[in-house]
């Protein structure tokens, strides 16, 4: 099978898993209702007569943005886990290794046991504390890492950023301890979820995907050399340093923007960059949207399973990715390694 | 031409290299001998541009420190001992990848005619040429090290520095991989200076040697020149040459 018939079949299923979130729930809504809903909203025309006025409202207004939201974290999720990967030489690396997510638990932590609410846009006030608590903590890490160890090496970052999430963790831990009435909601926001999201949301966070894929897709060659190892990218001609500094602060942005918005969700970063070089090789310029695309595949199909297989009730979406990823990559990984030896 | 004036290196604070003073001029080949530990990865890594140091190391008399990695790329390359492939990439594309520092920097850029030309030929030379499609990790030992020199020469470099790129080779492929180097540097002009542990390995690369030990070089020049029984006794706390000498005993065969 060629990569282009790969990579159009990955669109395809892709575009198929957005849709199947978008139509699939307690109230099922078939395509082409979807399309004449779509329609209407788009070009303002009017609704056929069979949909009624609050099917087009939960359509428009919550699966859509919901499904989109999760498709674009998914895929700013596993983009950067492919990219981490590749710069730390190590399979399990993601930015949440660096304490994207601890910085930005404690951020939100602190926002919310403080009550603080911006003065201008209040809706944005834990987006905003996660997302700035999650790639201060990287950047700190990086500042530590490079204080230590001049040339930045991969088992410096590892530890640093290990060590400071560690700390970081406890900070928020002993936060907990003191949250009285407002545990239930810092708890809620750690778990993730993709509710109550809106367009303008996704739109910020569709600016962040397009700009963070397409930027680390401009250093897949570089990443490409960083994989045979630090030496070998530096006698490639590879500047090591300032690479490695700009790859993680994009997979930091990606992954710390996916957190401010829907809280701490993981899995899909370490299995969607796997399965993707399993099926589409090493090549960085192929791997970081492919994975981007599955990624967010899967996490729609994730969020489908957790608002639909109990509803009414929702399941917190981070335990389903790992319920459903945890045997899916096995099956995947594994599966593939026997069939190999055994063939 | 290589110099190296008055340096030291280390790690972690400690040096390692002491006050080193040293050069290579070019074409040809060197070798660096001493027992592990005296500081001969630490000099090429130095040589490379890898590791910081103090006093001058310099490249046509330009201190290497300042020279930016794509320009020091284009003079010279490093082949070290067998890669842990952590991704697949198929042989073509690790080769392809040497062409890094010709190529141009864009967002969807395909190799030139040129680089494909390169890679071919690069291909050929190391005999992967029925590989190319393989991946990096159903290759053996061998293969996979001719796929780095692959990758190295496509890199077009003057310098060829080789960091005991025969670890993990059987015998044959070990002399196969020399012979070919002493080639490529005497039909090309180009220089190889290598680290090997092996001493007839390294003397079957080049005659010219550089003895180190505890950081500090200890004799520079043509072998039969520089080194007897008892320097090399000084050099590896053994007697090298009577060791030779009896392991070559067991190979004669009576009639």
């Amino acid at each position: 099978m060629s990569r282009r018939f790969k990579i159009i079949c990955s669109i395809a299923a892709g575009i198929l898993c957005l849709l199947l979130g978008m139509c699939a729930g307690s109230v099922p809504i078939g395509l082409g209702d979807t399309a004449a809903i779509v329609s209407s909203k788009l070009f303002s025309n009017a609704l056929p007569e069979h949909i009624p006025p609050i099917t087009a409202s939960i359509l428009w207004n919550l699966r859509m943005p919901r499904a989109v939201m999760a498709f674009l974290v998914g895929a700013a999720l596993a983009a950067s886990g492919a990219t981490m990967q590749s710069v730390l030489r190590n399979p399990l690396a993601s930015s949440y290794t660096l304490g994207v997510s601890s910085g930005a638990s404690l951020a939100v932590g602190l926002t919310i046991l403080t009550g603080f609410t911006l003065p201008v846009l209040p809706g944005y006030t834990l987006p905003l504390s996660g997302f700035l608590g999650g790639l201060g903590t990287v950047f700190l890490a990086m500042g530590l890492a490079g204080r230590f160890d001049h040339h930045l090496e991969n088992t410096t970052i590892i530890l640093v950023g290990m060590v400071l999430s560690l700390m970081v963790n406890a900070i928020f831990t002993l936060l907990t301890a003191y949250a009285g009435d407002k545990l239930h909601q810092l708890i809620f926001w750690q778990m993730g979820s993709f509710s109550g999201q809106s367009w303008s949301n996704c739109g910020l966070m569709l600016a962040v995907v397009c700009f963070g894929v397409l930027a680390l897709m401009r250093y897949g060659r570089e990443m490409d050399l960083m994989t045979f190892g630090e030496a070998q990218a530096l006698s490639a001609g590879v500047e090591l340093k300032r690479v490695k500094w700009i790859l993680i602060a994009l997979s930091s942005l990606l992954t710390g923007t996916a957190v401010a918005f829907v809280g701490v969700i993981g899995f899909v970063d370490l299995i969607a960059p796997h399965i993707v070089r399993r099926v589409f090789g090493s090549n960085h310029r192929v791997v970081v949207p492919m994975s981007a695309l599955f990624g967010g595949g899967f996490m729609v199909v994730a969020d489908l399973v957790a608002r639909t297989i109990v509803s009414p009730q929702e399941l917190p979406v981070g335990a389903v990715t790992a319920l459903i990823g945890a045997p899916f990559f096995i099956w995947v990984y594994f599966g593939r390694r026997r069939r190999e030896r055994y063939a | 031409m290589l110099e190296l004036k008055n340096v030291c290196a280390g790690y972690g604070g400690a040096d390692v290299l002491h006050h080193i003073s040293c050069s290579f001029s070019e074409g040809g080949s060197y070798c660096l001998l001493g027992p592990n530990g005296c500081g001969k990865t630490t000099l090429l890594r130095v040589l490379s541009g890898l590791l910081p140091y103090r006093g001058h190391a310099l490249l046509d008399g330009i201190e290497i420190a300042g020279l930016r990695r794509k320009q020091l790329a284009s003079r010279m390359a490093m082949l070290s001992q067998i890669h842990v492939v952590q991704f697949p990439y198929t042989v073509y594309d690790t080769v392809l990848l040497g062409r890094y520092r010709h190529m141009r920097e864009r967002w969807f850029g395909r190799p030139s005619l040129a680089d494909k030309e390169v890679v071919e030929r690069c291909l050929e030379v190391a005999g992967l040429s029925d590989l190319r499609h393989r991946m990096l990790n159903e290759l053996s030992g061998g293969q996979l090290q001719r796929a780095f020199l692959a990758h190295t020469l496509a890199q077009e470099p003057d310098i060829i520095l080789l960091d005991e790129p025969t670890n993990h080779l059987d015998i044959r492929q070990q002399v196969e991989l020399i012979d070919y180097l002493n080639m490529w540097s005497s039909e090309n002009g180009h220089t190889v200076i290598g680290v090997l542990h092996d001493v007839n390995l390294a003397l079957r690369l080049s005659r010219r040697v550089l003895f180190m030990r505890e950081g500090c070089v200890l004799r520079q020049g043509e072998f039969s020149q520089i080194a007897d029984d008892a320097f090399l006794q000084c050099v590896y706390d053994m007697n090298i040459g009577e060791y030779m000498r009896s392991s070559l005993q067991q190979w004669s065969i009576d009639p």
